[in-house]
């Protein structure tokens, strides 16, 4: 069985829009100008027991609004979810019991009250027993490293020490689905590094289903395999991350730094007439060959220019996802995939 | 039963919450105790000035309020929404209650307790012994739980009304406060309903009934047979309007859009 199935999912908002002036507000009390804006438009996908996605796009492309609807709080317009073999928003408070959620930028622990107190009340709340709660608690507690936090109260905390005590208390009743909105948001290297670490265990271990939603690609290229890729509401591309970078990557850069001065003239000269474009940053004097992702080729491009002049340092530069993406999205669609 | 559990361990939350700010606590209870001594002060002055008013004669007038006292504290102590709109819908606080295995509706209400609202039931009961003992009424057996069951279902009645109006935030998202409007209809229930006019009265007892919470229950402590109906309705009335209300809020809650991040 798979742990989410979706099926045409369709969200739609009213957007009201108020006219202008003193004389548009009388106007708008009367009539209100409204058009219907579907904020995911007929998506399908799902996903099965023990994956790793993540879901991405732009601010605003319906990512929030997904999860939202896959974790019961929004009701659909049209289409059809199952999410642990269930209807999140019919049989929500069944269905919520089977899933975890961290909303990076919300709390869902009680502001005024310690961390423990937040823990002890949520055990409660989803009918976890002491040896439950001691034996899987006590790992992630030593794991997420919040042991000192947990007599603090939230409003005290650090984002990072906040994040830490969020995910550690979306897994109190250990679900086999965790929803996590943009979970390092805000945070350091360090913090980020240990929630990843954090996660991929986890997943290991229990074999947890894990859907991410993050504006930072470092994330998915660290957790994910697979990633759904979401543009105005539609899906716009779902699948493997390295199959994305082998398809879509256009190419690599070779970076040029010269112990002796040498002008762009010069070096184009030297590759005439093989496919490679020249440019030079002024600033730093790196002269950049962009070419195609061809071993040979590169490998000539180097001893050439090597055998021509002194060289200080020399790198080579793979497209980095964030290009990818970032072409993507000016282009609308993924052509290969 | 899962509810009842869970309504307790709220409680001692709330409890260690408030336990938490000692200071905050100690201020916060004698300023209620005050401010309930002043309310206390102003019902004699205000109804001092008064002989009769639509056959009903002074004391029983104080001892009406004093009643409605009660079921009002026990409202305030366990529907303290008045912030619904503005902390659950426009900041988006309902997502989080969503994610969490119990009725939306219950846990709103335990989140937003406010038990120290119950002392105003001290004023209210304070009154009522005090226009009671001039009136000379006598206490039977079965009053205190007849009592009970009145204060229970003037406090439900008023309670469907209020979450009712709180349900209106589902559909409209302006960031109206009808709250107010709550507050000024509610004023009328403390009064004979009998001194209004017929169309006020059909509306303070079958659309809006507020004459549950005060004047009908309070009528049957009084002897007023001619009442006795209609006291006798007030736990009926106080279950059917928090059903519905539980009901709205249940159509209502699929309306719910979310706040943007």
């Amino acid at each position: 069985m798979n742990a989410i199935e979706v099926k045409n999912l369709r969200k739609e908002f009213k957007a009201y829009s108020s006219r202008s002036g003193l004389k548009g507000a009388f106007r708008d009390l009367f009539t209100r100008n409204y058009k219907v804006v579907p904020a995911v438009n007929n998506i399908s996908f799902s996903v099965s027991q023990g994956e790793m996605v993540g879901y991405i796009g732009e601010n605003g492309a319906g990512k929030s609004t997904t999860i939202k609807m896959l974790t019961g709080i929004l009701t659909p317009t049209s289409g059809d979810i199952r999410v642990n073999g269930m209807n999140p928003h019919k049989e929500r408070e069944k269905f919520v019991r089977t899933i975890g959620v961290v909303f990076g930028q919300r709390s869902q622990l009680w502001w005024d009250i310690a961390v423990q107190e937040s823990f002890r009340l949520l055990k409660k709340v989803y009918k976890v027993t002491d040896e439950q709660y001691d034996d899987h608690m006590q790992h992630v507690i030593k794991t997420l490293d919040i042991e000192p936090l947990l007599d603090k109260p939230v409003r005290k905390l650090s984002l990072g020490q906040r994040m830490r005590c969020e995910l550690a208390a979306a897994l109190i009743h250990n679900p086999p689905l965790l929803f996590l909105d943009e979970p390092t948001i805000g945070l350091d290297v360090l913090v980020k590094l240990k929630i990843r670490e954090f996660l991929k265990e986890i997943n290991q271990k229990y074999n947890t289903t894990i859907l991410l939603t993050t504006h930072d690609l470092s994330d998915i290229e660290a957790l994910c395999e697979r990633v759904i890729m979401l543009d105005e509401g539609k899906v716009i591309y779902d699948g493997a991350l390295h199959h994305l970078k082998e398809n879509l990557a256009d190419g690599k850069e070779l970076h040029f730094q010269f112990l002796e001065q040498v002008d762009l003239p010069a070096v184009k000269k030297l590759t005439s007439g093989m496919p490679v474009k020249w440019d030079l940053d002024e600033k730093e004097q790196v002269f950049i060959a962009n070419l195609e992702n061809d071993d040979l080729l590169i490998s000539q491009v180097i001893a050439i220019v090597v055998a021509a002049f002194k060289i200080k340092d020399i790198k080579i530069n793979e497209t980095s996802t964030e290009e990818i993406i970032r072409n993507i999205y000016e282009k609308g669609a993924v052509e290969v995939g | 039963m899962f509810y009842l559990t869970m309504f307790f361990q709220y409680i001692s939350q709330y409890a260690k919450t408030r336990l938490q700010y000692r200071a905050d606590l100690f201020v916060e209870f004698l300023s209620d105790l005050m401010s309930q001594a002043i309310n206390l002060v102003f019902i004699l002055v205000v109804f001092g000035h008064t002989k009769l008013l639509g056959g009903w004669s002074r004391d029983e007038i104080i001892f009406i309020y004093g009643f409605f006292l009660v079921p009002y504290a026990v409202f305030s102590a366990f529907f303290n929404i008045w912030n619904f709109n503005e902390r659950y819908i426009v900041k988006g606080e309902l997502d989080r209650i969503l994610t969490r295995p119990i009725h939306s509706l219950f846990q709103i209400i335990l989140e937003q307790i406010e038990l120290e609202s119950l002392l105003g039931a001290v004023t209210g009961i304070t009154v009522m012994v005090y226009a009671g003992s001039r009136l000379g009424l006598e206490v039977t057996w079965y009053d205190p739980f007849l009592f009970f069951i009145f204060v229970i279902g003037g406090a439900l009645v008023y309670g469907g009304i209020f979450v009712m109006l709180a349900c209106i935030s589902f559909w409209a998202d302006a960031r109206t406060s009808i709250m107010p409007m709550m507050y000024n209809i509610s004023n009328y229930g403390r009064y004979p309903v009998n001194i209004y006019n017929k169309l006020i009265r059909f509306v303070l007892t079958w659309i809006l009934p507020f004459a549950f919470v005060g004047v009908y229950p309070a009528s049957f402590f009084l002897g007023k047979t001619e009442w006795y109906w209609y006291a006798f309705l007030t736990p009926l009335i106080g279950v059917v309007f928090f059903s519905l209300s539980i009901v709205l809020w249940n159509h209502g809650i699929k309306k719910y859009r979310g706040a943007g991040n």
